[in-house]
């Protein structure tokens, strides 16, 4: 793509480290509000062009994640336990231009207010930094909106919204057999199906093309440039401003400060190996819960001893993954659930907390079967068949088109001891430090996990499911939603960042992605993990005009 | 697949790999660096109708391509593994670095196929391998087995070189998709599914 592009020798506006869900919104906005901006990406600017319909490729080899088996990763559920080499697994996210907005499902449910102030409402959680966010629900609402109109949202009203400013830009997707199946369901249990919100055009615009049906959308990038990742969204029109680079290839390993504390550029890998620097006024990172821990962490300094604006021993810490529980079911006819976007409707019936349960957790139920026939091939039938001869092939034909997931979506609570943080031991292929993930649910998380999975699983029944079926829950450790590693707070002491996202240790570094989140909402974090960009991206240009970075 | 996309997306295909090619993805560590692309376009440059092994010898695809026609049978006039190639798959995937791991256990199960068929002294037939049984052996044999690694692995090998894209060189002209009644299309328009079809959901609104 042509671009602007700026040398060593430029000191520019900002550095963006990360050009996903979060760094494309603000590289569009700053660089659109006239800063000069350089987003660093250490993958490669792949095209559209360049996404296929391979499962083997795709799933199997997890090759739109880029470089996941390299061995830079473990894994223990305490600090007790030896970290043991975690490959493929772990910590997973798209490294290449766009991140994981690339390849994710693109559900789009907002947060509700109960979300941000669901400490003082709930009470606390022994063992869990549980918290209100800084910031209310109406407050980020006008950037939900934001994020509705401008990357293109498809959707359509339902009976448990948050207040919204302005409809949907876009008329929902097609309700698919599952939608039609779920809400058969919910209405015998007296429950609501509502129209599932998908960053996915239902009709063209911006020059893009509507959603084909091809059902190559969750681990897959989109062909036809329907789903509404930063790939085709904000990083082309921050591109296009003429005041922003988008360098790919090219691998940060810290955030350089200078004396005074403050931050004067980032050091990075080219694609030969060769470190690099990048000046700036300010820097920016948005390289998701993961990446940033990682950068924060290595860019210690007598400074700044703990890692970058780690005064508060919060960097690393808390991470949540938003757990699941599912029950999957046949039906007499054919869904052909591999047809069409991820999914189409989802019952929020049980999205808060009830005390009555005797735990904490909420989530969102919807209906989906997006698995490619190797996945369901080798383990997806119901246990009690056979796994080879020909009973299991006619299984294979009798199942695979009629099978339909309902699938939840739910919290996750912040605990301290869960956390990302350097493993030296097994540096990357750069000779960064390796990630070392630590993690074990909270009791509360695996009782939520096994509260929903009986939802579903009467769900399914009450659907009408001809076959029902079902595996216990396990405990979490991983995932691809990489949550408050660097949360943000009104207080330096317990939390990283303040309201506007800036590092209350450093007064010109801003950290804006996953990392940010207090809590962990309901399971579709990208949304809110925009609407933070877009905020972010107008206080920071405020400080910007007014000198006060 | 955050978000779920890889929300769940990923969370739950974790579940999968897991289980999935089990020592497969571990041993294949080193190799995984090379991993992708590049091997794609090999394989493709090479999926062909040819019974030349490179990677098996003669009574290894003999014996894989027996045990591959129990997994997936064709008894039922529809094909199965092997009409699909999965043998040849299997045999290219070898080479190949994602899989290359796995090859020491396929080579040492499929000697041990052989070596169970011999022992079982069929009445009546040479002193053949496992090839050489007839289907309930087979079966009989697959079943002492069918608990430990290498089934598990080659049963794996066998599901991907059936219903994995054609340009790998197995399910031919898409053969492991019609098997399971998957039509391979670009992009589809809705209705996807039968319920979908029905009047009623055509009218069907988002739930009050």
């Amino acid at each position: 793509m042509n671009q602007r592009t700026f040398t060593e020798r430029d000191t520019v506006d900002f550095v963006i480290v990360g050009s996903g869900a979060a760094g494309g919104v603000l590289a569009k906005e700053l660089s659109t509000a006239g800063f000069d901006i350089v987003v660093m990406e250490q993958g490669p600017w792949q095209q559209n062009s360049q996404f296929t319909h391979d499962e083997l490729a795709v799933e199997r080899q997890l090759a739109m994640l880029n470089r996941v088996f390299e061995p830079d990763q473990t894994f223990r559920a305490t600090n007790a336990d030896r970290a043991q080499l975690n490959v493929g697994r772990g910590l997973l996210y798209r490294r290449a231009v766009g991140g994981s907005s690339v390849h994710f499902a693109a559900n789009y449910w907002r947060f509700r207010p109960i979300d941000f102030k669901e400490r003082s409402q709930w009470g606390s959680i022994a063992g869990t930094a549980f918290a209100d966010w800084p910031i209310s629900y109406e407050e980020l609402e006008p950037y939900y909106t934001k994020v509705d109109w401008e990357i293109g949202v498809s959707g359509a009203p339902g009976p448990f919204d948050p207040p919204r400013s302005r409809p949907y830009p876009l008329p929902p997707l097609p309700n698919k057999s599952s939608g039609v199946v779920l809400e058969r369901g919910a209405r015998a249990l007296g429950l609501h199906a509502q129209v599932t919100p998908m960053a996915i055009l239902s009709q063209p615009r911006d020059g893009r093309s509507p959603c084909m049906g091809c059902g190559h959308c969750a681990y897959y990038g989109c062909e036809y440039g329907a789903k509404s990742s930063s790939l085709v969204t904000t990083i082309p029109k921050a591109v296009a401003t003429g005041r922003c680079e988008v360098r790919a290839d090219s691998t940060v390993s810290r955030v350089e400060t200078n004396a005074m504390g403050r931050a004067t550029g980032v050091v990075y890998f080219d694609t030969e190996g060769k470190e690099r620097r990048q000046p700036a006024r300010a820097v920016i990172l948005a390289a998701n819960g993961a990446e940033t821990t990682r950068l924060l962490l290595s860019s210690a300094s007598p400074a700044f001893p703990h890692g970058l604006a780690n005064s508060s021993g919060n960097v690393g810490r808390h991470i949540m993954f938003n757990g699941f529980a599912f029950t999957t079911g046949r039906f007499e006819h054919p869904l052909n659930e591999y047809k069409g976007a991820v999914a189409s409707r989802v019952v929020l019936d049980f999205y808060d907390a009830d005390p009555k349960r005797g735990f904490y957790g909420g989530g969102g139920i919807d209906a989906r079967f997006p698995y490619g026939p190797i996945a369901f091939a080798v383990d997806m039938l119901p246990p009690e068949l056979p796994t080879w001869g020909s009973k299991y092939k006619q299984a294979l034909r009798d199942y695979y088109t009629h099978s339909v997931r309902f699938m939840s979506h739910l919290t996750s609570l912040p605990v301290a001891n869960n956390t990302v943080t350097l493993d030296p031991a097994h540096p990357d292929r750069w000779g960064r430090p390796g990630l070392c993930l630590t993690y074990q649910d909270h009791p509360d998380d695996m009782k939520t996990k096994q509260w929903f999975r009986a939802r579903t699983e009467e769900l399914m029944s009450a659907a009408g499911a001809t076959t029902v079926w079902s595996q216990p829950v396990l405990p979490a450790d991983g995932g691809v939603h990489l949550l408050g590693t660097a949360r943000m707070g009104n207080d330096p002491r317990d939390s990283v960042v303040d309201r506007y996202h800036r590092a209350h240790d450093v007064p010109n570094l801003f950290i804006c992605d996953g990392s940010s989140f207090v809590t962990s909402g309901r399971g579709q974090p990208t949304m809110t993990i925009q609407a933070l960009a877009f905020r972010a991206a107008d206080h920071i240009a405020r400080f910007a005009r007014s000198h006060e970075i | 697949m955050a978000d779920d996309t890889l929300s769940i997306f990923m969370n739950d295909t974790h579940i999968t790999r897991r289980d999935f090619l089990g020592h497969m993805s571990r041993g294949g560590t080193a190799g995984a660096l090379l991993l992708q692309l590049p091997w794609l376009a090999t394989l493709a440059g090479c999926a062909g109708d040819t019974d030349t092994f490179a990677h098996l010898s003669g009574d290894e695809a003999r014996t894989m391509r027996a045990f591959a026609a129990q997994i997936l049978p064709s008894s039922d006039g529809t094909p199965g593994a092997e009409e699909a190639g999965a043998v040849q798959f299997i045999d290219r995937a070898l080479g190949q670095p994602f899989f290359a791991g796995s090859a020491p256990v396929i080579r040492a199960g499929l000697a041990d196929l052989d070596t169970r068929a011999r022992e079982l002294r069929e009445a009546g037939t040479r002193a053949g391998g496992f090839a050489s049984l007839s289907g309930p052996r087979q079966i009989e044999v697959m079943r002492q087995i069918e608990h430990a690694p290498f089934f598990n692995a080659a049963r794996a090998l066998v599901l991907i070189g059936t219903f994995a894209d054609s340009s790998y060189g197995g399910n031919r002209a898409g053969a492991g998709w019609a098997m399971i009644g998957m039509e391979h299309r670009p992009s589809f328009a809705a209705p996807y599914g039968w319920y979908d079809a029905q009047p009623a959901a055509a009218s069907t609104k988002s739930a009050a």
